[in-house]
């Protein structure tokens, strides 16, 4: 994005917000991917970041499915190759996220849904930092020379972090709070969980504050896990693409392409890649967050405290 | 006076951060300072301090969309 952004700047001037915001962004609606017909009012149209979810999914299921069939079709259970990792990663968040926050009761029950988070959030936020459409972005510039219509144009628009939408962790977000609820349901019935939302045994003007809080509360939880996943994977984005974006700022105010390559060298790129590699730190933290939260919150309504 | 809420949304990233910043801070000196005393409960040490550290996050985190939200929507 950034190098049509420089061709632009010689014309009406480097517009490093807009830039950057429809770098982090999802593609426009007006021009999607892949265009569906609406149904009940809903645009179904493949955007950009439907695409990248669907291609996580995809990545994630194949390399998944795959590896553990192979596992379970050799004759001595010992993994080999990649298979080493898949179980270290199962291992650790079984052993050490889920059993230590749901109980040994629960942990085969709610495991398999805390390493579908686990591994689907993994893979989309480490995928969003692999300019794999900036590089296709450059040969579109240099070598393809495609039309201003055709689906590479298309695809070049907007960011490739899945998770980095409101939208999808939003997604996540709800099945983490049918979770909750199904997991109270299954430990205590379904009458039992909502009685167990507040405290039994205190003075009945206490319940008149005690029960608007924890429904809010009910509904922070889920609020918060969307917000930290969407606004960390945008934020880091976001800072990267401000630093980088000093090099066309710098070379537009002095106006030659020296100043622009001098501040690069000296300052930009070595923030850029230090905080790449902050990034890369992020994006393991912020899946185990989620996950460790999500068992957090599912414990919490298996194992009543009050 | 058009800026003024660039001004207010400037100021309040800076206190979220200070905010944000001690509240790490306390944590890291605390676990440090356990982890010190007692290595071999490291491990209890770190998951007992993960869980408020990441709420914690999340509500500086909070902060920041919301002061994006007053820069984008004014």
């Amino acid at each position: 994005m950034i190098f049509f952004a420089q061709e632009e700047a010689a014309e009406k001037g480097f517009n490093a917000g807009e830039t950057i915001i429809e770098h982090v962004s999802n593609s426009s609606h007006e021009h999607p991917l892949f265009a569906l017909p609406r149904i009940f009012g809903i645009d179904l149209s493949v955007t950009k970041h439907v695409f990248m979810l669907w291609f996580v999914a995809a990545i994630v299921f194949i390399l998944v499915t795959w590896t553990v069939r192979r596992y379970l079709r050799q004759e001595r259970l010992i993994p080999t190759g990649f298979m080493n990792a898949i179980e270290a990663v199962v291992e650790y968040v079984r052993d050490s996220i889920v059993q230590p926050n749901v109980g040994r009761q629960w942990v085969e029950t709610w495991s398999p849904l805390i390493l579908t988070f686990f591994f689907f959030i993994l893979t989309a936020n480490a995928i969003g930092l692999i300019p794999i459409f900036e590089v296709l972005a450059l040969l579109d510039r240099f070598v393809l020379h495609t039309s201003p219509d055709s689906f590479v144009k298309h695809l070049i628009h907007g960011g490739t972090t899945a998770t980095s939408n409101f939208n999808v962790t939003a997604a996540l977000a709800t099945i983490t709070f049918g979770a909750i609820i199904i997991a109270g349901s299954k430990a205590h019935g379904f009458v039992k969980h909502w009685k167990n939302i507040v405290p039994h045994g205190l003075h009945p003007l206490i319940y008149i504050l005690l029960i608007p809080i924890e429904i809010m509360g009910m509904f922070v939880r889920p609020f918060a896990l969307t917000m930290r996943l969407a606004a960390n994977m945008t934020g880091g984005h976001i800072a990267i693409l401000s630093i980088l974006s000093i090099i066309f700022l710098f070379a537009e105010k002095f106006g030659g392409a020296l100043a622009g390559v001098g501040v690069g060298v000296v300052a930009s790129v070595p923030l850029a890649v230090g905080i790449s590699g902050l990034e890369i730190i992020v994006v393991l933290v912020q899946a185990y967050v989620f996950t460790l939260l999500s068992a957090v919150f599912i414990g919490m309504a298996i194992h009543v405290h009050h | 006076m058009q800026f003024v809420h660039y001004l207010g949304a400037a100021i309040g990233l800076g206190m979220v951060v200070i905010g944000a910043g001690l509240g790490i801070g306390k944590f890291a000196a605390a676990a440090a300072e356990g982890i010190a005393r007692q290595p071999s409960a490291a491990d209890r040490i770190t998951g007992a301090v993960n869980l408020p550290l990441f709420l914690l996050e999340g509500v500086a985190i909070l902060a920041e969309v919301f002061i994006l939200l007053i820069v984008l929507l004014k």
